[in-house]
């Protein structure tokens, strides 16, 4: 008995596992799901994503914003993006987050620049929530 | 008459051109079936996207979202149209651009503006020379289509549906239908229609009939749902028009290198007719400076 973990991003299946427990960030905060569910909806926010195995061992995966569809026997998220900690290379993470919040300061505040002022902070949580989950234990 | 280094001189360059042509194929071919792939494994996030739409948009019925706001008075349509960075591909960027001069003549009539969001650089050779102040933004396709770079352009364009710069927003691209076909394809993009799920695509992720409970609530759910299909529309015709660009290559490259054989077969012909013709003149002189001696 356990629960299937199935990620799927625009590019692709990022990974499926199967699994006894998952914790995921939901808008809401993070929620944990075992087997036999009630099913659910919900968005998810940038954040770590949390897998037990069944043997054991914990795996985790940076994910972007997006939705979970859970169900008794398994648990779809669908997200932009999503990299398990080993795919992770933090120092390089490190530094393109640091030249993202180096441009984010010397841009102007106005309204011509807000686009790409959210893009940027977009980005640099996209990438602290790399460096969260990359420099965790593997 | 082209003498005989001529004619040779000609059939060499047109058998290098024949090289570049015969490569260009080849490489057109491989690109396809990359991005054919890429087509391929966008299938399921969009499958699972629209039926959980589908999900929320039944247990909400008459579901409130400003994306899908339906404007009484349309004055203003954006217009993305979608090209490729190179040339040499056929058809495949000038049927773009007279698709969409077609539908701004069309709406013009009907009293409504136009803008334009150019994707690729053909065609924003074309609009920035014909139509420079109607241009909204205009970008390069790049290498390779990534979902990122459809996310923006979504989101830009989301943005001033919102807040009321343009009424309406389609998107025209070239339909990938097989390897020899791709035509301009028009798609309302903005307000969002959420389409039906196909009866196949229901029976695949096998929905039964039990509804979801929804956390927090299906606003909020649906706040981020919809502009995720919107940006995943996007993506999915930046993705066909990247199969389609590679595709119209390849064919465009095949009657090429088909064109480069015949005109080497009739050149070489020709230069044949040559020698032979400079040999019987050689020979008829030696004859006759022969018969003059005796």
């Amino acid at each position: 008995m356990s629960l299937e973990v199935v990620v799927v991003t625009p590019e692709g299946e990022a990974f499926s596992e199967t699994a006894d427990q998952v914790v995921l960030p939901g808008t809401e905060g993070y929620f944990g799901v075992l087997e036999e569910h009630e099913k659910f909806l919900s968005p998810l926010k940038p954040g770590a994503m949390e897998i037990h195995l069944t043997d054991g061992r914990v795996e985790w995966a940076a994910i972007s914003d997006g939705f979970a569809e859970v169900t008794a026997k398994q648990v779809v998220v669908l997200v932009d993006e999503c990299f398990k900690s080993h795919e992770i290379n933090v120092d390089e993470a490190h530094h393109t987050r640091a030249e993202a919040e180096q441009e984010l300061a010397d841009l102007l505040t106005s309204i011509e620049t807000q686009e790409h002022r959210e893009r940027l902070e977009n980005t640099i949580v996209r990438l602290s929530t790399q460096i969260d989950v990359g420099s965790r234990l593997r | 008459m082209a003498t005989l280094s001529d004619i040779k001189r000609r059939i060499t360059s047109i058998q290098s051109t024949q090289k570049i042509t015969s490569a260009m194929k080849m490489v057109s071919a491989a690109k396809l079936r990359r991005a054919q792939d890429a087509i391929e494994s966008a299938r399921p996030y969009a499958a699972r996207m629209r039926a959980t739409l589908q999900e929320v948009g039944s247990a909400e019925a008459g579901s409130s979202h400003p994306l899908f706001e339906e404007r009484e008075s349309v004055s203003t349509v954006e217009l993305v149209a979608i090209s490729s960075d190179r040339g040499l591909a056929g058809a495949f960027n000038s049927q773009i651009v007279k698709e969409a001069e077609r539908l701004v003549a069309e709406w013009k009539a009907a009293g409504i503006e136009t803008r334009f969001t150019v994707v690729g650089k053909k065609a924003a050779e074309y609009f920035r020379r014909h139509r420079p102040s109607q241009i909204s933004d205009d970008r390069p396709v790049g290498p390779k289509v990534n979902y990122l770079e459809a996310q923006q352009i979504a989101q830009r364009l989301m943005s001033d549906f919102e807040n009321g710069e343009v009424d309406q927003v389609v998107l025209l691209h070239n339909e990938f239908i097989s390897a020899i076909a791709q035509t301009p394809k028009i798609v309302p993009l903005l307000p969002f229609v959420s389409e039906k799920v196909e009866a196949e695509v229901e029976a695949e992720l096998d929905l039964d009939a039990a509804p979801y409970e929804i956390e927090p609530s299906s606003e909020t759910l649906l706040a981020s749902l919809v502009p995720k299909a919107v940006e995943v529309e996007v993506f999915r015709a930046l993705l066909e028009n990247q199969a389609g660009e590679h595709a119209a290559r390849m064919s465009a490259m095949e009657n090429a290198t088909k064109n480069t054989e015949e005109l080497i077969e009739r050149l070489t012909l020709e230069y044949n007719r040559a020698r032979q013709a400079a040999i019987t003149s050689e020979l008829v002189e030696i004859i006759t400076g022969a018969q003059a001696l005796e």
